[in-house]
């Protein structure tokens, strides 16, 4: 019973994780990003992690 | 060599290896080769954990308790692989797309304090840090599954807090590489590393009067597919992984941010909140994270490969759901944890991956705030768990 608890709450989350896909798509590609002016090549980082954004806190 | 033992539930083992199937496809497909590599390595992630058991929470309170160091000691050996393998690496161009690595350097500030020590102190009662709350809960343990539904919420409460704690006293940005150099930096860190190590074997030795160095390299109940496997290869495979993951996504490892963008991503569905208006999601990157598919962020196709990989890895080690024993007061304490590590971690720039692991493999000084930080709030939080769990 608990398998199938823990199989259908993943599941959801990941039909949710699709559907969000599907409606956003990928008009931006984070790993993409060029960052910073002086440094045309310097990747961002997601805020929290650290990188050029966060040097500015 | 018997692959499979009659604990293994080959449903399990069937739905993670057709959903590794299905998001493998869609990165490769519609996003990139990057994603579909940094999927894979988060597979693996979640495999080595998984088998080696490799958890920062339980290795520290084993410590505070009862001056066990193996676990620290493992720890202790990864940190030191992973700053002589980065420092030549960071401000480098990778090996895999045209661009340089950047190190998960970030502010040594008051909320690193404030957010780390409130961190070690709450995941102690939850039972799990940022890495073994998402590998545990992916390997059938629901309280970690509560716990991680509450660190979503904690880390979504951080993003609306953001404002405040933008505005406390801060040293900025402190990276060791650049202050110092490569060498002088490597050096440094390695003679802390080193006298951590000692201290730490030291009073190990005091307090149960022997020590066995080989604990943590154990080969004698190996087994490659089901595990487990000694702690010290779970350290070398997480070094390699998150060294990986420099070179293909373009920094290190990190967990939690995908944590609040997924809450952030279910409260603007369900319209519970503009969360978009908050100023930490008008931020460059979490700007665009929270308007693109959730996939094209890297740090959630890491954790769905570390989701993935966990539960392919306690299905053939035939441990899921393996333990249960919920109640109202573990319960309690799984949402304490969970709220608390979520909002701790958004203060303090990242958990014991993020922060911790590749902040200090990044020779950032906010890495080391947050381990000393951390640990003391785990001297709290071990102290306090006796209440939830007794």
């Amino acid at each position: 019973m608990k398998k199938f608890i823990y199989l259908i709450i993943l599941s959801v989350f990941l039909t949710i994780a699709l559907l969000d896909h599907d409606s956003n798509g990928v008009a931006y590609n984070p790993l993409f990003h060029k960052h910073g002016s002086d440094d045309e090549n310097e990747i961002a980082m997601p805020c929290g992690l650290g990188g050029t954004e966060n040097h500015k806190h | 060599m018997k692959v499979f033992s009659k604990k293994t539930d080959l449903s399990l083992l069937a739905f993670s290896v057709v959903s590794v199937l299905i998001f493998g496809f869609i990165l490769q497909s519609q996003i990139s080769n990057r994603h579909f590599y940094v999927f894979l390595i988060g597979i693996g992630l979640g495999i080595s954990l998984y088998h080696a058991s490799f958890g920062f929470t339980g290795g520290w309170r084993n410590f505070i308790e009862k001056k066990d160091s193996k676990s620290l000691r493992a720890q202790i050996l990864m940190l030191a692989m992973a700053v002589i393998l980065f420092s030549f690496f960071i401000n480098e161009k990778s090996w895999v797309y045209d661009g340089k690595m950047i190190g998960a350097v970030a502010p040594v500030n008051l909320s690193v304090v404030f957010g780390s020590l409130l961190f070690g102190f709450a995941m102690q009662l939850a039972g799990g840090c940022g890495s073994g709350t998402l590998f545990t809960a992916s390997g059938g343990n629901e309280k970690m599954v509560i716990t991680l539904v509450f660190f979503m919420i904690g880390s979504l409460i951080g993003t609306y807090h953001f404002d405040f704690w933008l505005n406390v006293p801060s040293l900025g940005g402190v990276s060791l590489l650049n202050s110092l150099g490569q060498f002088k930096s490597v050096l440094l860190q390695l003679f802390i590393l080193i006298s951590l190590y000692f201290l730490v074997t030291k009073l190990d030795e005091t307090r149960n009067k022997k020590i066995n160095h080989g604990d943590i390299y154990n080969f004698s109940n190996f087994r490659l597919l089901n595990g487990p496997w000694p702690l010290l290869l779970g350290s070398i495979l997480l070094v390699i992984f998150n060294f990986l993951m420099l070179q293909v996504a373009g920094h290190p490892w990190g967990i939690t941010f995908a944590f609040g963008l997924w809450a952030a991503k279910i409260v603007n569905f369900l319209s519970i909140a503009d969360v978009s208006s908050w100023s930490f999601w008008q931020l460059s990157y979490p700007s665009t994270a929270l308007e693109n598919s959730v996939l094209a962020d890297p740090t959630t196709v890491s954790n769905l490969g570390i989701i993935f990989g966990a539960l392919a890895a306690s299905t053939l080690a035939g441990k899921f759901f393996d333990k249960s024993n919920l109640n109202n007061k573990i319960i309690l304490a799984a949402i304490i944890g969970g709220l608390l590590m979520g909002y701790g971690a958004r203060l303090a720039f990242g958990c014991n991956v993020g922060a911790l692991f590749s902040g200090i493999a990044s020779g950032s000084l906010h890495g080391w705030v947050w381990l000393i930080f951390a640990f003391l709030g785990s001297l709290f939080g071990v102290r306090a768990r006796r209440f939830f769990y007794s």
